[in-house]
């Protein structure tokens, strides 16, 4: 026990003294978790919260084209632009804006469009009161057209996105324009003029639930999606100064001196274990106060902890001590600091990866999912959404609690067994 | 009843992987208790080799060694406990101050409280680094780390010191402290086994010595023996470049 005591102590001075590994561990983690979540915040907000410019060219000059910019403009997370340094907007100038990436889109209301859609109603009003012979009397091809023009850098996902509202948008001032070119035309077939249509609304009512427990004071946000993933990538930031620090020790000679001296191997990693696993809890514990406490001053949501403060705890222990017993594990392997650090790094960036700390493991295609499996980061990950988006206690989380258990016990025993063979042969 | 040697090597042998050669080709030594043995040898003879096995550091391919008639195989920690080691390599943390480095190496030892300070204490006054126990490793001048490594070895008092080259790189005076402590040590009854390169200091300081080469003992006894049966040797020096030849051993 004396020992042990001897080398935690000796180790948390070497720990405090290093003022560029504490840096690491604790100030960029605090920093990384805030940046990505407010990078990351406004694709989880509500897409009326964010404020789009677009340029927008009405050829049409008429209800659609009109109706289309009122409605924008009323919605209120468009804002648009219809002339530039005080000139009109036109079609190529608009496509040339938007080419260079001065904006990221434009809307260009064809010519004709209210005209063809006008023309749809009488048509569809013809062929259900004169059947087949309506085909001989009205030319149906003219289209309504709106033209999006795209930055070729824009992401696929909002481009998606911005389509689909704008789809969903349009389709109603369609349908708009549609029951009053529906009421002007039966009312020259009927011998009384029937009343205006008009759209009665969407039948179909949309209601969201999250399909989690009771506990309602969980909401997914960009905060309960990105603390948890940012905080496991920031933990597994500890191999630099492990690793570094088992490097240290066998280049200086003093891991020879450590194993003249009394006590196992075991014994001497386990004080280094201690150590970093209690570094591993101390960030998290801080970053969940930062998180808690600090989030809102920069906009964002508070960080919920939910009731299950117990297995939060245990899924920050299980993941500290997976990245403790993979840095033990590199830092025997590696030869040098330098092979240390970065096959450190490039690796853990590689769990990070496909374990879905940046792109969620469900968005990945099927390989990249069959491979998240073995990233420890994805077990955490998923552990932690568990409790902080599900609701999920301690049975909930045991599988993930229990793999990165192992995953720390095989790579402590695979670090022992290079260890040992490499010294002594 | 004879006291056991301080240390019995039977024909130890030691091939390093990937290499065709043996470090150690059959190396016997017996190193009866409080002496002070000087193991020389050019480089790449087998001098850290012998002592890395006898120190439990490195396993050999064959042969059997005793340290106070114990096995490694069998009383790995009955002889951590009584032997003491020296690197060549200055193995302290160098974010550390002497004094923390020796508390953690002494607390190791099972030494603690009053009795591993006042250890601490007394060494670094010994060794002339008292007023400068609490100043980082990394902040001390070559000489004074050695004697720091020194201290690190003996803090837990030995029965057995190993050395492995304790005073390369460092001042005469450092030089000197050394010496001089280590044949106090010695008169204390403590086993010196001692690897040098500096003849005129192991003439000074070994009671016996063994003259490794290629892996073998090629001579052994006590200094001044092996100078007068040499004629035409008048020092060790001349003993070591007559047997092991002046061309340059690199390796």
């Amino acid at each position: 026990m004396n020992r042990l005591f001897a080398s935690i102590k000796k180790e948390f001075l070497i720990l405090i003294r290093d003022w560029a590994g504490l840096g690491l561990v604790f100030l960029t983690p605090v920093v990384l978790v805030l940046v990505m979540t407010l990078i990351q915040d406004a694709s989880f907000r509500k897409l009326d919260e964010t404020k789009i410019t677009l340029l927008y060219l009405d050829k049409d000059q008429d209800t659609l084209g009109i109706q289309v910019k009122q409605g924008l403009e009323k919605a209120g997370f468009f804002e648009l632009i219809t002339s530039l340094k005080d000139q009109d907007l036109n079609e190529k100038s608009l496509f040339n804006e938007v080419k260079k990436g001065n904006y990221q889109m434009g809307v260009v209301i064809s010519k004709g469009s209210t005209e063809a859609i006008w023309a749809r109603g009488q048509q569809l009003v013809r062929q259900i009161l004169l059947g087949a012979d309506a085909q001989a009397v009205e030319d149906t091809s003219r289209k309504a057209k709106i033209i999006i023009y795209f930055d070729p850098a824009i992401k696929m996902s909002f481009k998606v996105t911005i389509r689909n509202t704008l789809e969903n948008f349009t389709s109603k001032i369609e349908a708009g324009i549609l029951f009053k070119a529906l009421s002007s035309e039966l009312a020259q077939y009927l011998p009384e003029p029937p009343a205006t249509l008009s759209d009665p609304g969407g039948g179909i009512i949309y209601e969201e639930i999250y399909a989690s427990d009771e506990y309602t004071e969980i909401i997914p946000n960009s905060v309960q999606h990105n603390v948890p993933a940012w905080t496991i990538f920031a933990m597994f930031f500890i191999i630099i100064p492990l690793t570094g620090n088992l490097i240290m020790e066998r280049e200086s000679g003093i891991a020879t001196r450590l194993r003249v001296m009394p006590g196992s191997q075991l014994q001497a990693l386990g004080a280094k274990i201690t150590v970093y696993v209690m570094v591993g809890l101390i960030q998290f514990i801080l970053l969940v106060i930062f998180c808690k406490l600090v989030f809102p001053f920069f906009q964002l949501p508070s960080l919920v902890l939910g009731p299950e403060k117990l297995a939060l705890l245990l899924m920050a222990l299980a993941t500290t001590l997976a990245a403790t017993g993979f840095s033990v594990l590199v830092g025997t392997v590696a030869r040098t600091q330098d092979q240390a650090a970065t096959f450190g790094m490039v690796s853990v960036i590689i769990f990070a990866a496909i374990g879905g700390i940046w792109v969620p493991v469900f968005m990945m295609t099927k390989l990249m999912q069959t491979a998240s499996i073995i990233s420890p980061l994805n077990w955490s990950l998923d552990g932690f959404y568990e409790i902080l988006l599900r609701g999920g206690g301690i049975r909930e989380i045991a599988g993930n609690f229990m793999a990165l258990i192992a995953f720390f016990a095989i790579n402590l025993t695979a670090a022992i067994w290079v260890g040992r063979k490499r010294v002594r042969q | 009843m004879p006291l056991n040697p301080a240390i019995e090597i039977r024909d130890l042998i030691k091939m390093y992987r990937g290499t065709d050669e043996p470090a150690l080709n059959g190396v016997s030594l017996v190193v009866p208790e409080g002496e002070i043995f000087g193991l020389l040898g050019p480089n790449g003879a087998g001098k850290t080799t012998t002592i890395n096995i006898l120190c439990g550091i490195l396993s050999a391919t064959s042969g059997s060694v005793k340290v106070s008639g114990w096995e490694y195989t069998h009383n790995t920690e009955q002889i951590k406990h009584i032997i003491g080691v020296v690197p060549q390599d200055i193995a302290l943390y160098p974010a550390l101050s002497a004094r923390e480095n020796l508390y953690f190496i002494g607390g190791m030892y099972g030494l603690k409280g009053k009795q591993l300070k006042e250890r601490v204490n007394q060494c670094l006054a010994m060794f002339g680094l008292e007023e400068f126990g609490n100043r980082l490793i990394r902040n001390y001048s070559g000489g004074m780390k050695r004697r720091v490594n020194l201290i690190a070895g003996i803090i837990h008092q030995p029965r057995i010191l190993f050395l492995d080259e304790p005073t390369v790189g460092i001042d005469v005076q450092s030089r000197m402290v050394i010496i001089e402590y280590l044949k106090k040590l010695n008169e204390a009854g403590t086993t010196i086994i001692y690897t040098s390169h500096y003849m005129e200091e192991a003439e000074l300081l070994c009671s016996l010595i063994a003259i490794i080469d290629r892996g073998k003992i090629i001579t052994e006894g006590k200094p001044s023996v092996m100078i007068s049966n040499k004629p035409g040797c008048r020092n060790l020096e001349s003993i070591f470049l007559h047997l092991t030849g002046r061309k340059l051993r690199d390796y």
